[in-house]
C-alpha cells in the first residue's frame, strides 16, 4: 500500500456480467444494458514489532557476534509473525467443511479421498485458479501422474495419515514422475489438491470428543486458489531492521537495541476459492 | 532504572455487579505490553467503605501463587469486613484464585482455549444441558461455578448420551453464552425437537460424555465466519448466528449452507445463468451481536432447520455466512463520548462496541484485533466469597500497570 494512503487498503474485483446468449433477432434495437457490478473489499494495515536490548559488554565480548546472529533471528521471528498473522486471520474468516471421508469417528473425521474430492469440486465448481499445473506420467516404476492443482496448508501431524491414504491414491511428492516443481514443503497430492505441511500449521488441540469420551485435536487444512487471499506491505515497512548503538541509551550508553517492524493487511480477495477443511488424526501423534 | 520500564495508569467506572450479591463481568485493559505487577484502587471503596467491598488489590507475576485446599491463589485483596468494634467496617486481607482476579493476556493468536470442563471427570465438572423451548435458547447448569461472563464463547465437545442419543450436534461451534446464574447460562441454539436431541444429563454413572472450554480469544480478526443458528426467510432475511458475526450495515455477505439444514439457494454458486457471478447479499440492519438482516428475498427458499440426527453427526458439516467484502466509505461514526475518530469495534454481546486498540478504519474492513494487557476477573474472593475485585456498578476504579526492569528473586 503505498504511503499516505490512509490506514485501510481496499481492493476492487468486477463482477461477471451475463453473457449475451440471446441472439439480437432483425428488429435493429439495442438490447438493454447490463449495470457493472462489482466488488469492494477494504483491509486495514496493521503495525508489529519486537525487539532485543542487548548490553554491550556483551557485544564488546561476546565471541559469537552476537549482533549477527540476533538479527537472523529477529528477521525469523518477523517472517513467522507474517505467517502465522496470515494463517490466523485465514482460521478467522474463510468458511469450513468438516471431513466425513474418515472413518475415526468423530466429527470431523480423519481425511479420506473422498474429502480431497470434494473440496477440489467446490473449488472448481467456484472457479477457482490452481496454482499448479499437472506432471505428465513417465515411465518410471512406482510414479504416477499429477493433476493441475490447488495447494492444501496442512500440518506435518497429519504426514501419517497421509501414508495410510497411498493405497487408496494419495501420491507422496517422492512419486511424482518429476519433482521438479514440486515445493520443499511437498509432501504428496490427492485428486486435485497438492499438499504443503508445515508444523506451525493451525491446530485445536483437543477440540473433539467421540462417544467413548476420547478426545482428538482438529486440524485446519486450508485449500485455497490462487485469488483467495492478499498480503499487502505498507510502502517502505515489509521490514525494518533497527539498530541503536549504545550512544542512545543513557548517561552511560550502556546498551544497545536491535529490533524489527513491519506492517501488513491480509484480506480474502475470493471467498468462493478458498475453504478450511477440517480434520482429525488417524493415527498416533508422534512426539 | 526505569529506562526500559512499562508503566500506565488510567480509571474507569464499574459495569454491572452489586455489592455483596454478584460480580460485573470481568473487565479487560489493553496496553501496549503484558504487565508484570498491576494494582488496583477501588475510589469509590476505599472513600465510602461498605460491607464486602474491595478498595485495594494487588498482583505480582515474580511471585509465585499460594496453594490452599488445592486451589491457587494469586491476587491480593483488602476486602471490608465487619467488625463489632469499629463502624462500619474494618479492612482484612483476602485472596482471589488464579485467573480469577487479576491477571495478563496476549491475545495475538487463534485457537486458545481455557481449561476444559469433562462431564463424568471430577463431580465439580460436571454438567447438564436441558432442551430448549421453540426457537432456544438452551440451558446449560454446571455442577460447580462456571466463571463465565455474558460474551464469553465456549465450545461443547461429546455431549453423547449415548452412542445414538444427546446433543453433539452443538460439537465444535463456537456459541456466546448469556449468564443467568453463576451456575446456569444458555446459548443460543434451538434443542427443542426431541427427536433430535435428547437433553444431556448430570447422571454420572450412564458414563455419558461431554466437555466444555472457553475459547479464549474468539475475535482477533473480524468480520469473521459465523455459525449460523436460524434463518427467518421473506423479503428480506434474518440470519441468526451462534456467537458474534462483528457485521456491519454494508457489509457483503455469503453463504455455506450444507444440503441438510435446509436453505441451499442461499449458497453463493453455482450460478447457472451468469457463470462465475456469485450470489451475496449486502446486511441492510445489524439487530445485534448475532442477528443481521440481509437484504436477499428468501420468501420461495427452503426452511432451515437445526434438527440434524445424533447418526449424522460424523462429517456434519455446519452453515454459516461469511463477510465477502463491503461497500461502505467511511469509518465509524462520531458519537457522544466516543473519541474523535473512533476505531473499528466488535460486538461480542448484545449492542455492546468494544473498541480495538487500532485506528480509524473504513467499517467493514478486515481489522487485525490482536491485543495485551490485564483481566480484572470476576471470580469471589476465597474467604469473603460475597466480594469481588472487579467492584460492583457504578464504583470508580483506578487501575496502575507496571513492567519492571528487574525482577531480583
Amino acid at each position: 500500500m503505498p504511503a499516505n494512503g490512509g490506514t485501510t487498503c481496499r481492493f476492487m474485483r468486477p463482477r461477471a456480467l451475463q453473457p449475451p446468449t440471446v441472439q439480437l433477432g432483425n428488429s435493429g434495437i439495442d438490447p438493454p444494458a447490463q449495470v457493472p457490478q462489482r466488488d469492494i473489499i477494504d483491509a486495514q494495515m496493521a503495525f508489529f514489532g519486537t525487539g532485543c536490548i542487548i548490553n554491550e559488554q556483551v557485544i564488546l565480548q561476546d565471541q559469537e557476534g552476537v549482533l549477527a546472529w540476533v538479527s537472523e533471528r529477529l528477521a525469523v521471528a518477523m517472517r513467522q509473525a507474517e505467517d502465522l498473522i496470515l494463517r490466523d486471520y485465514i482460521v478467522s474468516a474463510a468458511s469450513e467443511i468438516n471431513a466425513g471421508g474418515g472413518n475415526n469417528g468423530f466429527n470431523p473425521t480423519d481425511l479420506g479421498m473422498s474429502d480431497f474430492s470434494l473440496v477440489a469440486t467446490t473449488l472448481d465448481t467456484n472457479n477457482a485458479y490452481k496454482f499448479m499445473s499437472g506432471i505428465e506420467g513417465m515411465d518410471r516404476f512406482g510414479t504416477g501422474p499429477v493433476r493441475s492443482a490447488y495447494f492444501m496448508l496442512s500440518s506435518t501431524e497429519l504426514q501419517s495419515d497421509f501414508d495410510t491414504l497411498t493405497e487408496d491414491g494419495f501420491l507422496n511428492q517422492w512419486n511424482y514422475p518429476s519433482n521438479t516443481s514440486a515445493l520443499p514443503s511437498e509432501f504428496g497430492s490427492a485428486f486435485n489438491i497438492r499438499v504443503l505441511t508445515s508444523s506451525e500449521a493451525p491446530v485445536a488441540r483437543n477440540a473433539v470428543q467421540n462417544t467413548l469420551g476420547e478426545f482428538n485435536d482438529v486440524y485446519y487444512n486450508t485449500v485455497l486458489g490462487k485469488q483467495a487471499i492478499t498480503h499487502i506491505n505498507q510502502d517502505g515497512y515489509s521490514m525494518n531492521l533497527i539498530y541503536r548503538d549504545p550512544y542512545y541509551s543513557g548517561m552511560l550508553a550502556q546498551n544497545a537495541t536491535l529490533a524489527v517492524k513491519f506492517a501488513q493487511a491480509q484480506a480474502i480477495t475470493q471467498d468462493t476459492a478458498i475453504r478450511n477443511l477440517l480434520c482429525t488424526r488417524e493415527s498416533n501423534l508422534g512426539v | 532504572m526505569a529506562e526500559y520500564s512499562k508503566m500506565a495508569h488510567g480509571y474507569y467506572t464499574v459495569s454491572g455487579g452489586t455489592l455483596g450479591v454478584s460480580a460485573p463481568s470481568a473487565r479487560i485493559i489493553n496496553l501496549p505490553f503484558k504487565p508484570d505487577y498491576v494494582e488496583l484502587i477501588n475510589y469509590t471503596q476505599a472513600i465510602t467503605p461498605a460491607l464486602h467491598g474491595i478498595p485495594f488489590a494487588f498482583w505480582d507475576a515474580s511471585v509465585p501463587p499460594i496453594t490452599v485446599s488445592s486451589v491457587q491463589y494469586d491476587t491480593i485483596v483488602q476486602v471490608n469486613a465487619t467488625d463489632s468494634d469499629v463502624t462500619p467496617v474494618i479492612l482484612t486481607t483476602d485472596s482471589v484464585r488464579v485467573g480469577g482476579g487479576i491477571s495478563v493476556f496476549s491475545a495475538g493468536q487463534l485457537l486458545q482455549f481455557g481449561p476444559t470442563y469433562k462431564h463424568n471427570s471430577v463431580a465439580s465438572a460436571d454438567f447438564s444441558i436441558a432442551l430448549s423451548g421453540a426457537g432456544g435458547p438452551t440451558t446449560v447448569t454446571t455442577a460447580t461455578a462456571h466463571g463465565l461472563s455474558s460474551g464469553d464463547v465456549i465450545i461443547f465437545e461429546g455431549l453423547f448420551q449415548t452412542s445414538t442419543t444427546g446433543m453433539p450436534q452443538l460439537n465444535g461451534i463456537p456459541f456466546t453464552v448469556t449468564v443467568l446464574t453463576s451456575t446456569t447460562f444458555t446459548i443460543p441454539w434451538d434443542t427443542s425437537n426431541a427427536t433430535y436431541y435428547t437433553a444431556f444429563n448430570s447422571n454420572t454413572s450412564a458414563n455419558n460424555a461431554g466437555a466444555w472450554k472457553k475459547v479464549l480469544y474468539p475475535y482477533i480478526y473480524f468480520p469473521n465466519v459465523a455459525f449460523i443458528s436460524g434463518i427467518t426467510l421473506g423479503n428480506t432475511t434474518t440470519i441468526d448466528t451462534t456467537h458474534a458475526h462483528n457485521f456491519v450495515v454494508g457489509q457483503e455477505v455469503a453463504f455455506r449452507i450444507p444440503n441438510q439444514w435446509g436453505t441451499v439457494e442461499l449458497n453463493s454458486l453455482p450460478n447457472n445463468l451468469t457463470p462465475g457471478a456469485p450470489a451475496y447479499g449486502y446486511v441492510i440492519a445489524v439487530t445485534d451481536y448475532n442477528t443481521v438482516v440481509v437484504s436477499i428475498n428468501s420468501s420461495a427458499y427452503t426452511a432451515f432447520t437445526v434438527n440434524q440426527t445424533v447418526s449424522s453427526v460424523s462429517g456434519l458439516s455446519y452453515p454459516q455466512i461469511v463477510a465477502v467484502g463491503d461497500v461502505n466509505t467511511g469509518g465509524v461514526q462520531i458519537s457522544n463520548g466516543s473519541v474523535l475518530y473512533p476505531p473499528p469495534y466488535y460486538s461480542p454481546i448484545g449492542t455492546t462496541r468494544v473498541n480495538t486498540i487500532n485506528g480509524p478504519a473504513i467499517q467493514g474492513a478486515f481489522v487485525n484485533n490482536t491485543s495485551q494487557g490485564f483481566i480484572v476477573g470476576n471470580a469471589a474472593s476465597r474467604v469473603d466469597t460475597a466480594s469481588w475485585v472487579g467492584g460492583s456498578n457504578g464504583d470508580i476504579m483506578e487501575w496502575r500497570a507496571y513492567l519492571h526492569d528487574i525482577t531480583v528473586v
